[in-house]
């Protein structure tokens, strides 16, 4: 338990194997947010998204007895949501972004602002899907879910060196692509 | 692709302090950091919570229904899609959650080794494994098929070195492993797989 | 001197005679003598009769005819000829050993071109080099081209890899096929990795629980 008093990824986990299965929504509500938007940045749809994130959560909830560190759920979750974009990505490409890409903005008033962050978000989700699914997957775990360097290889099976070298590959194409729209 | 000034990736990735560069390359880290900001806004999306509680209510089909539908359903590409990946999955959730108690297994020598043979029979009554390893000869390697899903599997000590194998199921049929990587011509028409056994103590 | 000799020419016949013991009543009659005179020659040229042996009983339990098992044998005795020239050629003192023979005619048979096979022979002096060749033969059986995946294994001995971690080299190669790389790119990945390939996994111990031996034959 943390100091809000939530439950841990470990507590959850032992509740529902230990047959209470209705805990799993706490498991949804906690990560859903983040994976639903990996996905779709993965993807480059939304609704692929949805559907590529609760397939993975119902796979987890059946296979949670070989998440072998409850503690790194997290970790483990993504696993499964990454594989899943890559089979959905091997089977067809990426959907060209729409412009109709809202961000949440603090001030729902400022329709200017609003403007101008969805046409910059744009430009960057469409320099994203230029990168091979392997760079967009490095860069999004590291710069947009946070993840460390040893949270990404328990990821994506990969070794440290190689994702970091994929991360710098991503960067530099990302910011080639974004000086190309100057 | 145009490489960047390594110290923009040192401080991106926490190893260099941001103060330490100069206003050129604070710009452009500035620039992927505004740029990753964006993309980690939250999307106006539903949750899923009713959804994925909906589905893990349902009560999951028993295994003759999902055998069935799994030969009704038309699956090319999923099987032709690496399913040496699915399998694989599979066998590492077996092998992580089996831990049977009591038998510790045979004692391992050191030229020895362990080879894991796994095949998809749906239907089948017996898988054996035939091959250099036992002198051609069915039934001294017999597969097993424990939660009837169709999917056989032995797990046997072998010295080590590599072996040609194929499968004898239902004592009649000669199958070659799907799964191996490694095939080689039987001089008879027909192809072999190759295990190579490794020394389990490495 | 006499006893060795007397002894070695006893064990020719007693070479033939474990073959058709082994043969009786598993291969068809009618090709008992004709493997059995294919091995005798092999034994006398100092070439390994195991696998000629094992040929013949693969033929046996594929139920095959007696003359396509005579056929295989032969085939099998012409493999070994040109492993034990191989091996010669690349330096090997004859005679050869037979476990090396066999080695170099797994690999010819894997589809590894002469040439490329002298080449890891040259890499590697001594015995054992069965890892190599298998490396070097999963590879080109992931597409690789031969010379290419020849001058990898060769990059990793150079960088002091055990014979036994060779075979994690060729796996790390195909995984980053699998992983979407070109096998240009994959060689270059690995190769920059070297001499720090990822190990296979070794057998967990809910495999090592599992492990059985194979039943023992059956007496006839």
């Amino acid at each position: 338990m943390d100091v809000t008093g939530a439950p841990s990824d470990a507590e959850v986990v032992a509740r529902v194997l230990g047959g209470d299965s209705e805990a799993f929504a706490l498991v949804v509500r906690r990560y859903e947010a983040g994976l639903l938007r990996f996905a779709a940045r993965m993807l480059g749809s939304r609704d692929a998204a949805a559907d590529a994130v609760a397939e993975s959560f119902v796979r987890a909830y059946r296979h949670l007895a070989s998440c072998r560190e409850p503690a790194r759920l997290r970790t483990w979750l993504y696993r499964i949501v990454a594989n899943r974009c890559k089979s959905h990505l091997a089977r067809r490409p990426i959907a060209d972004v729409s412009l109709d890409e809202a961000p949440a903005v603090a001030d729902p008033t400022d329709t200017e602002l609003n403007l101008e962050r969805a046409e910059q978000l744009a430009l960057v989700q469409r320099a994203l899907v230029q990168l091979s699914p392997e760079k967009r997957e490095a860069f999004l775990l590291k710069h947009v879910e946070g993840l460390s360097y040893e949270e990404m290889a328990a990821v994506t099976g990969e070794r440290v060196p190689t994702l970091k070298m994929r991360v710098h590959r991503a960067r530099e194409a990302l910011l080639q692509v974004l000086e190309g729209y100057e | 692709m145009n490489a960047i000034d390594p110290r923009i990736h040192q401080a991106l990735d926490g190893e260099l302090a941001p103060a330490a560069l100069s206003a050129e390359l604070s710009r452009v880290v500035e620039r992927l950091v505004t740029a990753a900001a964006l993309l980690a806004a939250p999307l106006p999306l539903a949750s899923l919570e009713s959804r994925v509680m909906a589905a893990i209510r349902r009560p999951v089909p028993s295994r003759a229904r999902r055998l069935l539908r799994w030969l009704a359903t038309p699956r090319a590409i999923t099987f032709r899609v690496r399913p040496v990946w699915s399998l694989a999955f599979a066998a590492v959730v077996a092998l992580l959650t089996l831990f049977p108690l009591g038998h510790e297994g045979p004692d391992i020598g050191e030229h020895e080794g362990i080879a894991q043979f796994v095949g998809r029979f749906p239907g089948a009554q017996s898988v054996h494994v035939v091959g250099s390893f036992n002198d051609w000869r069915s039934g001294s390697i017999a597969l097993e098929d424990v939660d009837q899903d169709g999917v056989w599997r032995a797990t046997v000590v072998l010295p080590t070195g590599a072996y040609e194998y194929m499968f004898v199921v239902d004592g009649e049929r000669w199958v070659p492993d799907h799964l191996a990587e490694r095939l080689v011509a039987d001089e008879f028409g027909r192809e072999n797989s190759i295990v190579i056994v490794r020394p389990a103590r490495r | 001197m006499k006893l060795w000799l007397g002894l070695a020419l006893l064990a020719g016949p007693l070479a033939a005679q474990s073959a058709q013991a082994r043969l009786e009543g598993r291969v068809p009659g009618a090709a008992i003598p004709a493997v059995d005179s294919l091995v005798q020659r092999a034994y006398a040229e100092g070439l390994p009769t195991e696998p000629l042996i094992q040929k013949a009983l693969e033929g046996g339990a594929k139920q095959v005819t007696a003359p396509r098992i005579v056929a295989a044998v032969q085939v099998s005795l012409g493999q070994l000829r040109d492993a034990r020239d191989l091996l010669v050629h690349g330096g090997d003192e004859p005679p050869v050993t037979p476990g090396e023979v066999t080695t170099v005619a797994w690999a010819l048979r894997r589809g590894l071109p002469g040439p490329v096979v002298q080449r890891v022979l040259v890499a590697l002096p001594r015995p054992p080099r069965a890892s190599a060749m298998h490396a070097v033969a999963d590879l080109v059986a992931h597409h690789f081209d031969p010379d290419s995946g020849a001058d990898l294994i060769i990059a990793a001995i150079g960088q002091g890899l055990v014979p036994e971690r060779l075979l994690d080299v060729s796996a790390a190669a195909a995984h980053e096929l699998q992983r979407g790389h070109t096998h240009a790119e994959a060689l270059a990945l690995v190769r920059q990795e070297l001499p720090n390939v990822p190990a296979s996994p070794k057998p967990t111990r809910g495999a090592v629980a599992r492990a059985r031996r194979p039943a023992a034959p059956t007496p006839p």
